[in-house]
């Protein structure tokens, strides 16, 4: 099975990784600065050597690999056509997602996964046009991770994977789980067409690379620690997708707001 | 009137009297929910005017926005929350170097960020009380391509006047990110403020530099 090779790729790396996680230990503080072991505890990160440099390998392969091919795509299709491949790649995602949200004991969300899917294969063209959005029905995220965090499963240390980026134990373990999951890349494996499934996940690369290339260039810029920056970030994003699926609702409808007040606020 | 029927009438003044007041409450919240959204629409109204004036040169429309950003965030505030734990262990020099350095940090970060933002749209969804004294006004920014972004502002009243002190992007708090990445800044170049500020000076050359 062809998501099971990827599957096995992801597996061998992490086996990697843990052998270069061994020789590349954050060191915890010492206890008599309680403040700093707190901060330590908070961020959560023991193989963060590790990251770093899985994460610099990422951030080169994207510099000099994918964002010179994600200008070329910019510059030669147009915004509405680039529109048309993002919005043909996540209606492919929608089984997944409804999937995860029937998992996470998420009516409403799985019932606009359906729809979604529903209107924009038929009226909108095997997925080509998102005719649902403006019809109000919102396109959202839903992934195995989320859901492992839903039942109460915690993040476990941060990991940055090589070419996924920023993840952690629990996140690791729940793409693999979404890869196996995939409808579409049973239905290629079994016809033989297994390019079509790596087709799928180049283009995706790529959309998504020119989708989010000038918010990376910009953080990378505007921070003093890109890798800290970004850990943060995608950590947040993580807890903010996690809380919204425990309530059934989307993440840009939660009206709940991040915990500004950690064990070392000074404000206090 | 008999002992019962007064005891009565005292129960129900003073229903009537909870009631007012959580009416009262109500109203006032209601008129700071609407004075929060007209704060960050005033806001990101003259911000927009800036950015699609064709006749300013790029050094006033610099200048302008410096101001308004300064007039509008509450910066020694923000400051000391990105600093974290690391805000007592400063002298009041090294205090006073980090606010004004911040400062220009910031206004770089977000005024040359701002250039991308020609031809956006900006509407107000709402707003909401949130933890001691502050508010969140809910907005959502429109571009030419992608998908619409949602801008959450958390803002307080400094002697009655709003500020600003964090943006919520999609439910990502920027002050907090920037509370890490200073952190992990500081740990990374020696674990003292000093070698933070000195960090933080080149940054700001850097960024002054246009890299």
């Amino acid at each position: 099975m062809q998501s099971m090779t990827i599957v096995k790729r992801a597996l061998r790396w992490t086996a990697v990784s843990a052998v270069l996680a061994i020789a590349g230990c954050a060191d915890e503080p010492p206890a008599s600065d309680p403040d700093a072991v707190a901060e330590f505890k908070q961020t959560n990160d023991p193989l963060e050597p590790t990251n770093r440099a899985i994460f610099d390998f990422n951030t080169k392969a994207e510099t000099y690999f994918l964002d010179p091919i994600a200008r070329g795509y910019r510059y030669t299709v147009p915004p509405f056509g680039r529109d048309r491949v993002s919005d043909f790649l996540s209606n492919l995602d929608e089984p997944v997602v409804f999937l995860n949200d029937v998992l996470q004991g998420n009516s409403s969300l799985a019932c606009k996964a359906v729809e979604r899917f529903a209107l924009n294969t038929t009226f909108g063209v095997f997925g080509i046009m998102d005719v649902a959005t403006p019809l109000g029905i919102h396109s959202h995220e839903a992934d195995f991770g989320q859901t492992l965090g839903v039942w109460g499963v915690e993040s476990g240390p941060y990991l940055v994977l090589p070419f996924f980026g920023p993840s952690s134990a629990r996140d690791g373990v729940g793409m693999g789980v979404d890869l196996v999951a995939d409808p579409w890349s049973w239905y290629l494996t079994d016809h033989n067409l297994n390019w079509v499934s790596w087709a799928r996940f180049g283009v995706d690369a790529v959309s998504k690379d020119e989708a989010y290339m000038d918010f990376l260039d910009d953080l990378r810029r505007t921070s003093l620690d890109y890798y800290a920056a970004m850990r943060s970030l995608s950590r947040q994003r993580r807890e903010a997708l996690i809380r919204a699926g425990k309530d059934d609702i989307e993440v840009a409808n939660d009206r709940r707001r991040p915990d500004y007040a950690p064990t070392t606020n000074p404000m206090k | 009137m008999t002992v019962l029927s007064r005891r009565a009438f005292a129960a129900f003044t003073f229903c009537a009297a909870l009631c007012l007041g959580i009416a009262g409450a109500r109203a006032d919240d209601a008129a700071t929910a609407n004075d929060a959204q007209n704060f960050i629409h005033g806001m990101a109204d003259k911000a927009l005017v800036l950015v699609n004036d064709k006749n300013l040169s790029d050094k006033d429309r610099a200048d302008r926005f410096k101001d308004l950003f300064v007039q509008a965030f509450d910066i020694p505030e923000v400051g000391k929350f990105v600093l974290g734990r690391h805000w007592k262990t400063a002298s009041p020099t090294q205090q006073k170097d980090f606010i004004e350095s911040f400062e220009d940090f910031t206004v770089l970060t977000w005024s040359t960020r701002f250039k991308d933002y020609s031809g956006v749209s900006f509407e107000i969804e709402g707003s909401s009380p949130a933890d001691e004294g502050y508010w969140v006004v809910d907005s959502l920014v429109k571009r030419a391509q992608g998908e619409p972004l949602h801008l959450g502002w958390r803002i307080h009243k400094v002697d009655g006047a709003w500020k600003i002190t964090d943006i919520l992007v999609e439910g990502v708090s920027m002050a907090l990110t920037q509370r890490q990445d200073f952190a992990s800044a500081i740990q990374s170049s020696g674990g003292t403020v000093e070698s933070l500020l000195a960090t933080m000076h080149r940054k700001i050359e850097e960024l002054r530099a246009g890299k």
